[in-house]
């Protein structure tokens, strides 16, 4: 049999950072911002819940939606991501829920996370994979991402709610909130 | 094939012999990085690519092609890496211009979008395997598309008929003229068949309102934009075009025609379109503006038909100049 020399079609990143990036101590007194988008009615109604259950400890919430990524929207879009994030103790970015749009919430987390705030990418249990491939191909594996429930989007605003309430707990522990809240199983 | 690196078709081994080839061709160094191609923000080079050429049987005389091809679907107003991992079924689509459609021998006549025997194929999947190899596109990796489509194995690789064309080049329209390949986000080809009609109007009403299918994505309130690409048989084009020799009065028409009643879908729809401004004297535009309408002349002589491209809403479509070594 001939053997002979072929020459390797692809091409890889190397760099990565795999650290998860600072904790966010304490929610008191905390400007976090939630990126929400055009897409999920449902993330809109997580969110709300979060929010509501973050003023209620201390926090206060901001709150931004992302748009279009190309043309002039595309450059107005990312100078408001930049202004946002410039103004938070903690970003929450979501929501990875298709395909396009995972990749635009990690593309958001990762930019949150470079100015080295507690970020968390938010995700469908379906667009996990995809999220945590695009995070390291982004040079950030360690990216936090929380994880809910698939298929969210086809479940009425009550039933969100539910799911947002049982996963605030857990939430705030990925955002690396450490205090009794976070730590303390609900009642 | 166990590595990753192919299709499930049979490749060619790109031995060093082959991929020096094809680099000669190309009139670039090796190493010169083109772009680079996202999600996995990996440099490609010009090696990467006669690699990547070779195996997909692409001749060595495409490399201009294909590197102008990696150049514009780099273009960040394309949105490469978002189109790689959509649940969509969106692939770009190339369409080819000038002299070089008959040089490559490019298709633009009939059986333009599949079926004629020669290099397109190869051509399209050689820029397929750059996806999957160089920028990550794989399934259920980064790729979450559903469904998927055929011209995701060999790409959409077509000519336009230039020389049937009452109207300047698809390309030069878009700023540059003679050899120049346009990148397009498709959704796939679907077709329009009218064997009844015989004016310009009513083969532009055809396609206008064959075009404003709910579904498409154009009419998503989350699409930033809604381009469609349209390539008219020449038949149809001599008729339209003796009636409509300025092309911005074919998109205009076109426009004009692609919209739907609001009260034609169900009311959940209607609040959103409402808020981002689309809905006009009660009805819905597929295509925000007439601009977003690219007509392009091609397919075979027998007429009847018309090839509509749905595009995906987030990139834009983005034309290079091929330089020739």
């Amino acid at each position: 049999m001939t053997r002979g020399l072929i020459l390797d079609p692809t091409a890889s990143r190397s760099d990565d950072i795999a650290d998860a990036g600072p904790d966010l101590a304490t929610l008191e007194g905390k400007i976090i911002g939630f990126r929400v988008d055009e897409l999920w009615r449902s993330w809109d109604w997580v969110a709300e819940i979060w929010a509501q259950e973050l003023e209620r400890t201390g926090a206060i919430v901001k709150f931004w939606r992302a748009g279009g990524r190309t043309g002039t929207v595309g450059e107005r879009v990312i100078q408001e991501l930049d202004a946002f994030t410039d103004t938070l103790d903690a970003a929450i970015v979501g929501m990875a829920n298709c395909g396009s749009c995972t990749s635009w919430t990690i593309h958001d987390a990762l930019w949150a996370a470079r100015k080295d705030i507690p970020t968390v990418a938010v995700a469908t249990r379906h667009f996990e994979q995809l999220a945590a491939n695009l995070a390291k191909r982004g040079g950030r594996s360690g990216l936090r991402r929380y994880i809910l429930p698939y298929p969210l989007d086809i479940l009425q605003k009550a039933e969100v709610h539910d799911i947002a309430r049982d996963h605030y707990r857990s939430f705030l522990r990925t955002l690396g909130v450490r205090d009794r809240l976070a730590v303390e199983p609900a009642a | 094939m166990e590595l990753g690196w192919g299709d499930g078709l049979p490749l060619v081994p790109p031995t060093e012999a082959r991929v020096r080839m094809h680099i000669s061709k190309s009139g670039r160094f090796p190493d010169e990085v083109v772009a680079v191609l996202l999600p996995l923000r990996a440099e490609c080079t010009v090696e990467k690519i006669a690699i990547n050429a070779v195996m997909a049987g692409a001749p060595a005389e495409s490399m201009p092609l294909l590197i102008a091809a990696v150049e514009a679907m780099a273009e960040s107003k394309f949105e490469l890496a978002s189109l790689n991992a959509t649940t969509g079924s969106v692939v770009p689509a190339l369409i080819v211009n000038g002299p070089i459609r008959h040089e490559l021998e490019i298709p633009f006549g009939a059986g333009c979008l599949g079926g004629v025997a020669g290099p397109a194929p190869a051509i399209g999947r050689a820029i397929r395997l750059l996806m999957r190899n160089v920028a990550g596109q794989v399934i259920d990796v980064t790729s979450q598309s559903t469904f998927g489509t055929p011209g995701r194995v060999a790409g959409i690789v077509f000519g336009e008929w230039e020389e049937k064309s009452p109207w300047a080049p698809l390309a030069e329209r878009l700023g540059v003229p003679g050899n120049a390949v346009t990148a397009y986000g498709a959704m796939g080809t679907a077709n329009i068949c009218d064997m009844i009609g015989n004016t310009a109007d009513q083969f532009l009403q055809m396609i206008g309102k064959s075009l404003a299918y709910p579904g498409a994505n154009g009419f998503l309130p989350s699409s930033q934009w809604s381009e469609t690409l349209v390539a008219i048989n020449p038949v149809w084009a001599a008729v339209i075009g003796k009636a409509f020799p300025n092309i911005q009065d074919v998109q205009e028409k076109i426009y004009q025609y692609a919209s739907i009643p609001i009260d034609f879908l169900d009311p959940v729809y209607k609040e959103p379109i409402e808020r981002i401004g689309r809905l006009k004297k009660g009805r819905v535009h597929l295509i925000q503006k007439p601009e977003e309408v690219f007509v392009m002349v091609a397919g075979g002589m027998g007429g009847l038909h018309c090839a509509m491209l749905h595009s995906w809403g987030t990139c834009l479509t983005t034309t290079k100049p091929v330089r020739m070594p």
